[in-house]
């Protein structure tokens, strides 16, 4: 009676692989990924008084603060460069940053309502999460970029075609690293909860490490490796190179940083593929 | 021969017991060092199966076949493994062993509103739903206006769903489930949510998309009587295994026979157990079917009710009574003994309710204690629940049997005059009534 030869479309065993579904899976979840950006970018805004404007206004906030406790208490020296454009650049890059790594450490914890009640490629959440902030930092960085040119038309700071396209790598690499340290955190936090704890302690810690309202150039020797070990600090330095044409940039750092991003996404991905299935029975 | 759509071999699901804290990190290195270095020493189902203070099989070698058009109803007690089952299906979780080939789209609703965000309109839910579900873009927009008027919510459709009542809510979940076109439907419990109308709408819709549209068509509910009127195959869980598995009818007839005989007696042991107040305690309530060889009760099944109780009241005048609901909370009957001047002591009262009265269906009683015929002294609510089975003969009618009662009151037709003479049938038409042939 049963056809042994019968054709299949699918098939649900009990592996789960590494390499998780297929890339036309994905594609075939494209609305979805798009609805689903759509859907958290606009869910931020409800019942906002200043609704979108808050993605500007962030930083911006931000951005005071550091001039007050950074430049008016501290003294910190911005190397001659305005204060507001020097922190902003910094601010923006590491917003993208630290969203990213946290909103994709959360995956399970924020989806599971619906990873429990309905089937889709897992890896489309973070991706989502991945587009929302890309979104969030591209409103962002035009808000930097206007800034950015109003320095330069008023006072001496030298506008260079060539070295603002670096930006883009950056952007890539600080991508890279956010998603592909979430999604490990995002498995290892779901399972063994007293991670989430320590999550905004390796966030605050991490900024620290990061040439955000300091450059590379300020580092004492003593401490130094501490910033170098960190695949983000020389993407930062870069990042603000690329606007005030000033940094230490140099190759083997920039090297080590795209070598971890990619070993942090692949890694990412593939432990993502391989326990999130099994996360369900746990989370 | 219709082809299979679904084969599930050896389906088994091991979940592990307790919580999950301080030593899973051990335990879990020690399980990863062994399944990934030891390769002779494999953990297999075997060996875990040996711990199982730590662990439980939601799910035990369940194997299934399922054919393209075929609807089945997945039966048994909470806990069984039916919504076990139903997620493996759906690819939510893995199975611990076991596999399941299937050909075409698989659609699961597990809930009603998935995905819908409390802060967002009906429209933008319409979308999130829709994609979660697994419909593509040209198809929601090809069925927006559908599924906004099947809800019944035009005018709503900008305002954010949390605005909505629990009716409106639901009436715009189900428009999206309704609207999905997929080749094997999985439908856990949903239908628990909605109020009897609702529940009508679904089973319309799902009975239409298995017989008009050739879908297949996968299905949870304790509804037994949903599962008979809609399904055609059936297959019973138990503690994680395949009690029965076959023709729907005979697989709902076997649970019932099962699931009766545990809830037909209430018995409370001790008086301070006992359910009541300082007026009476309830000591035992019980169902006795008159089974006339059949497993479960039917419609032909005389039923008594006996219960004992305990009055604490001296000199009053006591009466009880009885009540009879449907699940849905109708009331069918409510019979009054006659009242009776009583001391302290215990009591028993009986009735007994003839075959070939109720309908099939889901029924409860509830006993209400009264002094002087109309001041409440106890109601003793949802006491027994009981299941009557459908039992028919000599019809051709195989849709649910309209009513709560059944009475076999005879109804019968006769011939008055024979023959189709033209003339005679004008004339009949205008005073009685006459056969059309």
């Amino acid at each position: 009676m049963l056809q042994r030869d019968q054709n299949w479309d699918w098939e649900i065993t009990s592996e789960t692989s590494w390499l998780g579904g297929s890339l036309k899976e994905i594609f075939h979840y494209k609305d979805l990924l798009f609805r689903l950006v759509r859907k958290d970018f606009l869910a931020s805004f409800q019942q906002t008084l200043l609704g979108p404007l808050w993605v500007i206004l962030q930083p911006l906030l931000t951005v005071l603060t550091y001039i007050f406790v950074f430049r008016n208490l501290m003294n910190l020296s911005t190397e001659g460069f305005p204060s507001f454009l020097y922190y902003l650049i910094g601010i923006t890059l590491w917003n993208l940053f630290s969203e990213l790594f946290l909103n994709i450490s959360y995956t399970f914890m924020q989806n599971m309502p619906v990873y429990s009640k309905v089937y889709f490629p897992r890896i489309i959440a973070p991706l989502a999460s991945v587009l929302l902030y890309l979104l969030r930092f591209g409103i962002q960085l035009v808000f930097l970029l206007v800034v950015y040119f109003y320095f330069v038309a008023t006072t001496d700071l030298q506008f260079d075609f060539f070295k603002i396209l670096l930006i883009f790598p950056a952007i890539l690499l600080t991508t890279g690293l956010g998603f592909g340290l979430g999604l490990i955190f995002s498995i290892f936090s779901t399972k063994y909860k007293d991670l989430l704890g320590l999550l905004q302690l390796i966030t605050r810690l991490l900024m620290f490490v990061c040439p955000i309202f300091y450059s590379l150039s300020m580092v004492p020797e003593k401490v130094k490796w501490m910033v170098n070990i960190n695949p983000l600090a020389s993407v930062f330095e870069l990042f603000r190179y690329s606007f005030l044409g000033k940094g230490q940039i140099e190759a083997f750092p920039i090297i080590y940083s795209f070598v971890i991003t990619v070993l942090l996404v692949m890694g990412g991905m593939m432990l993502f593929n391989k326990m999130g299935d099994k996360l369900m029975d746990v989370a | 021969m219709s082809e299979f759509v679904i084969r599930a071999e050896n389906i088994s699901k091991l979940y592990r017991l307790g919580t999950i804290g301080s030593g899973s990190l051990r335990r879990d290195m020690q399980e990863w060092v062994l399944k990934n270095f030891n390769k002779e020493q494999e953990i297999s189902i075997e060996n875990s199966n040996n711990n199982s203070k730590d662990s439980i099989w939601a799910l035990k070698n369940v194997d299934l076949a399922i054919k393209e058009g075929e609807s089945w109803g997945i039966i048994g007690h909470n806990g069984a493994g039916k919504s076990t089952f139903l997620k493996i299906l759906s690819r939510i979780i893995k199975p611990t062993s076991g596999s399941i080939k299937g050909k075409g789209k698989v659609s699961s609703l597990l809930e009603v509103g998935t995905g819908f965000h409390q802060d967002l309109s009906g429209r933008e839910n319409i979308f999130i739903s829709g994609y979660m579900l697994g419909m593509k873009k040209a198809e929601i927009n090809s069925k927006f206006d559908e599924i906004i008027s099947f809800s019944g919510i035009e005018k709503f459709i900008d305002t954010p769903v949390k605005r909505y009542s629990s009716g409106m809510y639901v009436r715009l979940a189900f428009a999206v489930a309704a609207h999905l076109e997929p080749d094997i439907l999985i439908v856990d419990e949903i239908l628990a949510v909605g109020d009897a109308e609702f529940q009508k709408k679904c089973l319309g819709k799902m009975k239409d998309a298995s017989n008009t549209k050739g879908r297949t068509i996968i299905f949870v509910s304790h509804n037994l009587q949903a599962i008979n009127n809609l399904c055609s195959k059936a297959i019973w869980l138990d503690k994680g295994v395949v009690r029965a598995n076959g023709d729907a009818k005979t697989v709902v007839n076997n649970y019932l026979g099962s699931l009766q005989q545990k809830s037909w007696k209430n018995n409370f042991l001790s008086v301070n157990e006992a359910p009541g107040n300082e007026h009476i305690k309830v000591l035992s309530v019980e169902l006795i079917p008159q089974l006339d060889g059949q497993d479960a009760i039917d419609i032909r099944t005389p039923l008594t009710v006996k219960f004992r109780f305990y009055n604490n009241n001296d000199n009053i005048n006591l009466s009880a009574d009885l009540l009879l609901f449907t699940t849905a909370g109708d009331c069918i009957f409510d019979i009054p003994s006659l009242s009776k001047q009583t001391s302290k002591g215990i009591y028993e009262g009986e009735c007994t309710i003839p075959g070939n009265f109720l309908n099939d269906g889901s029924y409860y009683f509830n006993i209400f204690f009264a002094k002087d015929t109309s001041v409440e002294l106890f109601n003793l609510e949802e006491c027994i629940y009981f299941e009557v089975a459908d039992f028919r003969e000599n019809t051709n009618w195989y849709d649910k049997w309209w009513g709560y009662v059944r009475p076999n009151f005879p109804l019968t037709i006769q011939q008055l005059e024979a023959g189709l003479e033209k003339e005679r049938i004008e004339i009949g038409s205008a005073g009685t009534i006459s056969t059309k042939e």
